[in-house]
């Protein structure tokens, strides 16, 4: 007589253990049992090195300057991004920008009035107002019963904004959004009011004339990125950041100019400007998941094996302890890494990180892909 | 005092943009309905957007045929049910709670991530509404949390100041919120007697001055020159019961017949949304 054999479902096994589970997927090829399976797959039948399709809409909100809509797999979030009007007298210590046209449109011909600094200088400039005035405001919501963890009626999660401040520090260090694009000036010739896009043009006679009547910032716009997870399924922040880039991509704001009768800044219903956004960053995520469990802390054990999961969803996110992300950019031709951000163990070393580039590299082919 | 937890952008307020109202006035000032005054808005409906709920739904009313006018568009989803907290009291029935949340680029003014008291107001009514449909006393000890997110309220984008138009806003977006509701629940595999649907219908008085007041369903505030009165009905057709009323505005006093008529056409379109909720769930079984 032969004792009975307990069989469960895979979705139950993998409630009641999840760690044996996700463990016996992954070292599948050992006991080949089933030849039909694909070695070494993960729970959710990807490969380690496999990604969710990015499937990426834009435009999808009315009431948003840009909008867009990530899916990632079961993963779905939404971005908006509004502008609203910040007026320099409500700046404290506000510093007068007084460089009439220099890289105001689009940058580039730095001929003009050009007093010492040069380009780095320039930019470094405008990142310090960008960052100074607090421009550019990301938020994310998780609470939207996006995954039951996250219910609304409490105060934002550790993760909601630990999030919230990675974007935000991305979006500053990558300087994805001039300052350029962001300031309104007050045009003093409105005569020529209406067609601000030939305003470069004008600008630089009114250099050559000698500037009597002065150019100045009166304000400046301000993005408010809001994002909305719908649904939650792992890697909140490649999404995230997808939607953001996404988003700003989309993002037109209305030609603003400054009415002296009103003293305040009128926007053009018609007219309106695609907001610049430089390259195409795009943030790749793994998660190391390790042989041994989380809980077990064991001194001299040998190092258990581990394997690097791409593009983790929520199963495996709740078994990993240690986890990178890359952001990488490859639009004007080579790799640049933006940033690398690792937390949580010491299985990545140096080698790993290296060839860890070259998997966020394929990463970014594939969203940029997606993007357009 | 600022919310610590968020970022919030610049000290000095921000101030959303002012549009040059000058250039552009002219064919848009003719407010009229685009619908017979007893059609609702066509409205699409779909369960299962959110995996990770135990049900949820995503609801989008068609956008208007004036442009610039956003339809609604809700998501919701389901938790639960499941056993309340040791802390809390012992209930005999089903506690439900409802969330009701703006998202922040829903409407022409940026939301704040705290829910106003207008949210919380429709977070009532859902309760109450949703609450004469469930079969409360199946799931002792238990809670279920029904979270509607309203991606976008229908607005008129292009008028560039309020016309206390909010209030109505609030009607349509409610008798939104009890449609999605009712499918994520049912979704969600929560027993209900009836599914229950929402149904908006309104007084209205058109432009010129001697027009009569008439009695619309599905209205768009900014179709209409002035709403008198609205209701918001949530109707459970096969018992042919109201399981909530929300009725705002004042009546004529002359016409006793005004308010009966205002209710039954809220019932009427109530119907028309349970129409498109029984078939989409049809849909979803097979």
């Amino acid at each position: 007589m032969t004792a009975p054999t307990i069989k469960l479902p895979a979705p139950l096994f993998a409630r009641l253990s999840p760690h044996p589970f996700l463990l016996r997927n992954l070292t599948a090829t050992a006991a080949a049992a089933d030849p039909a399976r694909p070695p070494a797959a993960r729970t959710n039948g990807r490969g380690t090195n496999e990604t969710r399709p990015l499937h990426a809409k834009a435009s999808s909100l009315s009431h948003a300057h840009g909008s867009s809509l990530v899916r990632l797999g079961d993963t779905t979030v939404l971005c908006g991004v509004r502008a609203e009007l910040l007026p320099v007298e409500r700046i404290p210590l506000f510093r007068p920008v007084d460089r009439v046209g220099d890289g105001e449109r689009g940058g580039g011909d730095g001929g003009d009035g050009g007093d010492g600094a040069g380009e780095g200088g320039r930019a470094l400039l405008g990142r310090g107002e960008l960052r100074d005035y607090d421009l550019l405001v990301p938020n994310i919501e998780l609470a939207t019963g996006s995954a039951p963890q996250f219910l609304p009626g409490v105060p934002p999660t550790a993760l909601a904004q630990t999030l919230s401040t990675r974007v935000y520090s991305l979006l500053h260090s990558t300087g994805l959004v001039g300052v350029e694009d962001l300031r309104v000036w007050s045009k003093p010739g409105s005569g020529e009011g209406g067609d601000t896009e030939m305003e470069g043009a004008g600008e630089a006679q009114e250099v050559q004339e000698g500037v009597e009547e002065e150019d100045r910032v009166v304000a400046y716009w301000v993005l408010y990125i809001d994002l909305l997870f719908v649904s939650f399924d792992g890697n909140p922040f490649d999404a995230a950041w997808a939607a953001v880039v996404a988003a700003l991509r989309n993002t037109s704001l209305p030609v603003a100019r400054w009415d002296p009768e009103r003293e305040m800044v009128v926007c053009s219903r018609t007219e309106k400007r695609q907001l610049n956004v430089r390259g195409l960053p795009v943030a790749c995520t793994a998660a190391v998941f390790e042989e041994k469990e989380l809980g077990e802390v064991g001194t001299g054990v040998v190092e258990g094996r581990h394997w690097l999961l791409l593009d983790p969803d929520r199963l495996e996110e709740t078994l990993c302890r240690e986890a990178i992300t890359m952001v990488v950019d490859c639009s004007d031709g080579e790799t640049r890494i933006k940033s690398i951000e690792k937390q949580g163990g010491t299985t990545i070393g140096r080698e790993l990180i290296r060839g860890f580039a070259v998997i966020a590299e394929k990463r970014w082919k594939e969203v940029q892909g997606a993007m357009k | 005092m600022a919310d610590r937890r968020r970022i919030n952008g610049p000290a000095g307020a921000t101030i959303p943009p002012v549009f040059d109202d000058a250039s552009t006035r002219g064919p848009k000032s003719i407010k009229s309905r685009s619908r017979p005054a007893n059609a609702t808005r066509k409205m699409y409906l779909k369960t299962g957007v959110t995996p990770s709920a135990s049900g949820s739904a995503y609801l989008e009313i068609e956008t208007s045929a004036t442009p610039g006018v956003s339809g609604l568009k809700l998501s919701c989803s389901v938790h639960g049910p499941r056993s309340l907290p040791r802390s809390a009291p012992f209930s005999p029935h089903i506690v439900l709670s409802t969330h009701v949340k703006y998202a922040p680029f829903a409407t022409k003014q940026r939301r704040g991530y705290l829910r106003d008291p207008s949210e919380r107001d429709l977070g009532i009514h859902l309760e109450a509404a949703l609450r004469g449909a469930i079969i409360a006393d199946r799931w002792p000890k238990s809670g279920v949390d029904i979270i509607i997110s309203i991606v976008e309220g229908d607005q008129d984008r292009e008028t560039s100041q309020l016309q206390g138009d909010e209030v109505w806003d609030m009607m349509n977006a409610l008798g939104g919120c009890i449609t999605v509701a009712a499918a994520a629940l049912a979704d969600a595999g929560i027993d209900c007697v009836d599914t229950v649907a929402g149904g908006v219908a309104a007084l209205v008085q058109d432009a010129g001055e001697d027009s009569i007041p008439t009695v619309v369903v599905d209205p768009i505030p900014s179709e209409h020159e002035k709403i008198l009165a609205a209701c918001c009905i949530a109707y459970l057709p096969t018992r042919d019961e109201v399981t909530n009323l929300w009725f705002r505005g004042d009546l004529p006093a002359s016409d006793i017949d005004l308010y009966t008529n205002l209710v039954e056409k809220g019932i009427q379109a109530s119907k028309n949304a349970n129409r498109v909720l029984v078939g989409c769930l049809a849909e979803t079984i097979q």
